[in-house]
């Protein structure tokens, strides 16, 4: 009964958003090529749908996060952890890593085209350049924050190096670095479409730049509200349900 | 002694020292043509010819000129916003699923539709930046101003204060560091917006010369100004915001701090 109401609740304003974008359209008569009339963006949609354009390139950029997502918590989160506990890596690093931050992944494009072409590679590298940083970060955060004496409570009963690591600051740290996940696939899932709408190789971002190029309006806003939906999907469905288990499950170390 | 002290002054240069040595032995060992990457000494060189001849100096104003106007309207817009949402729940209420899904797309995702409004040039990244720091603005503001104790609200109320008044010495100062950290964020991805929009939608700036370095297959060009675009966002940074932000804290952080302590 109240999801149900919840559901309306959230509705509305998109019913009353459509009913404005349509005011508009119909008002000031702007032509096709600047914006498409709702139903046309409807009919837009059911066309790459049932023709399974739509899945083909929504698969491509879900394929291509998920898979930087899972290189990304690889190296992210050891570099972290390096970046945590030993003093000197955090000394080495940490400046580098800052000023390296303010150089954003699509600004690499250029030169990633030039090495590996129009291809994968390049968006991949792009992603994961992107997406790697808050994991680095946000598990250096959650690291530093474990107090002291469970890794010497550890260490005073023999724990070697690589169990304190597992039983200390993976379970301690892993609520921050859920969180630098979930950030970084906000990041990393903008970077993607950049770079997909100049690689042109598959892809929601080459779906819309592509559209572009044939002046078509529809399938552009069809695109757009698809990447917008997907990304509110995996955010809430799959990263935020992850990021709430952590917490509850190891969360309380903290304190 | 003084050489582990050497050590530890020294150590944050490493990573680039060993960017440097790769860079220097790849040179050594098997050289790349110069469209795959440029000799170390190539990039400073580019960078100082750019720059006598007047290129880079342009560049480098028209992306300033497009990231100053378009930060100020996101702010303005997104402080303006921000309040009025934060202050009215039911309107905040009322638009929250149409704020989740335009932050959701905020940013580049509308360069293929807005380059058919705007065309190439400087009104489309100036689009592209306010609606990027604008969500970021916008959010940072409402927290700020709900977090703001009630307390503090009601004390000035019962001294005869209005709402104008309440929102001018309690709400405004108590949502200040929020605000600015957003403002210092927001700038931030707004440089990062900015130079994605150059790279396809602007004819001149800092974006379109790494682009047109790819055209040109010129190496040195995207590394040189790879490295300018981080310089800018560091220092921006840190002589710009940091010290704006930490003298709000100092000055109007303890407020929240203080509140915070008699409240529990």
């Amino acid at each position: 009964m109240t999801s149900a109401i919840a559901a309306v609740r959230s509705a509305l304003p998109f019913a009353a958003l459509i009913g404005v974008w349509w005011g508009i359209k119909d008002v000031t008569g702007v032509p096709d090529t600047m914006l498409a009339a709702p139903p046309a963006v409807w009919n837009a949609f059911v066309v790459l749908l049932t023709h399974g354009i739509l899945a083909e390139y929504a698969a491509a950029s879900l394929r291509m996060i998920g898979l930087s997502a899972l290189i990304s918590f690889l190296i992210g989160v050891p570099l972290g952890f390096a970046v945590g506990t030993n003093r000197y890596a955090a000394r080495a690093l940490e400046g580098t890593l800052r000023f390296v931050q303010g150089i954003s992944g699509i600004a690499w494009l250029p030169l990633a085209i030039l090495w590996f072409g129009f291809t994968g590679a390049t968006t991949l590298t792009i992603v994961i350049y992107t997406l790697i940083v808050p994991i680095i970060f946000n598990t250096m955060t959650g690291v530093r924050a474990i107090p002291e004496n469970y890794t010497l409570a550890l260490r005073s009963l023999g724990a070697g190096r690589l169990r304190i690591m597992w039983d200390v600051y993976l379970p301690g740290a892993l609520p921050s670095i859920v969180v630098g996940m979930r950030l970084g696939m906000g990041y990393g899932w903008r970077a993607l479409i950049a770079s997909e709408m100049l690689v042109r190789q598959g892809g929601l971002g080459d779906l819309i730049f592509g559209a572009r190029t044939f002046g078509q309006i529809d399938r552009i806003m069809v695109g757009m509200i698809v990447i917008g939906t997907l990304y509110i999907v995996v955010d809430r469905l799959l990263v935020a349900p992850i990021e709430a288990l952590t917490l509850q499950r190891w969360g309380v170390l903290r304190r | 002694m003084t050489s582990s002290k050497l050590l530890w002054r020294l150590l944050p240069t490493l990573p680039a020292a060993t960017i440097l040595l790769a860079w220097y032995l790849w040179f050594v060992i098997a050289p790349p043509p110069p469209s795959v990457m440029p000799t170390i000494g190539a990039v400073p060189e580019t960078l100082f010819n750019l720059a006598i001849d007047g290129r880079l100096p342009a560049d480098i104003a028209a992306s300033m000129a497009r990231l100053l106007g378009g930060v100020a309207l996101g702010v303005s817009t997104g402080i303006a916003a921000g309040f009025l949402a934060g202050l009215c729940r039911p309107i905040a209420a009322f638009f929250n699923p149409l704020i989740v899904f335009f932050n959701a797309i905020s940013g580049i995702v509308w360069l293929p539709l807005v380059i058919g409004w705007f065309g190439v040039g400087s009104p489309l990244a100036l689009f592209l930046i306010w609606n990027t720091v604008f969500f970021i603005v916008f959010q940072n503001t409402v927290l700020g101003v709900q977090l703001v104790p009630e307390v503090l609200e009601q004390s000035v109320r019962t001294l005869g204060g209005g709402r104008w008044e309440t929102i001018r010495s309690v709400i405004l100062p108590g949502a200040l560091p929020y605000i600015l950290s957003g403002i210092r964020s927001g700038l931030g991805f707004g440089w990062r917006a900015l130079i994605a929009a150059e790279l396809v939608g602007a004819t001149t700036g800092l974006g379109q010369l790494i682009f047109s370095g790819a055209e040109y297959h010129r190496a040195d060009v995207i590394i040189g100004g790879c490295l300018l675009i981080g310089a800018i966002a560091m220092a921006m940074d840190r002589w710009l915001l940091a010290p704006i932000e930490r003298r709000t804290v100092v000055r109007w952080g303890l407020v929240a701090r203080s509140s915070g302590g008699h409240n529990r």
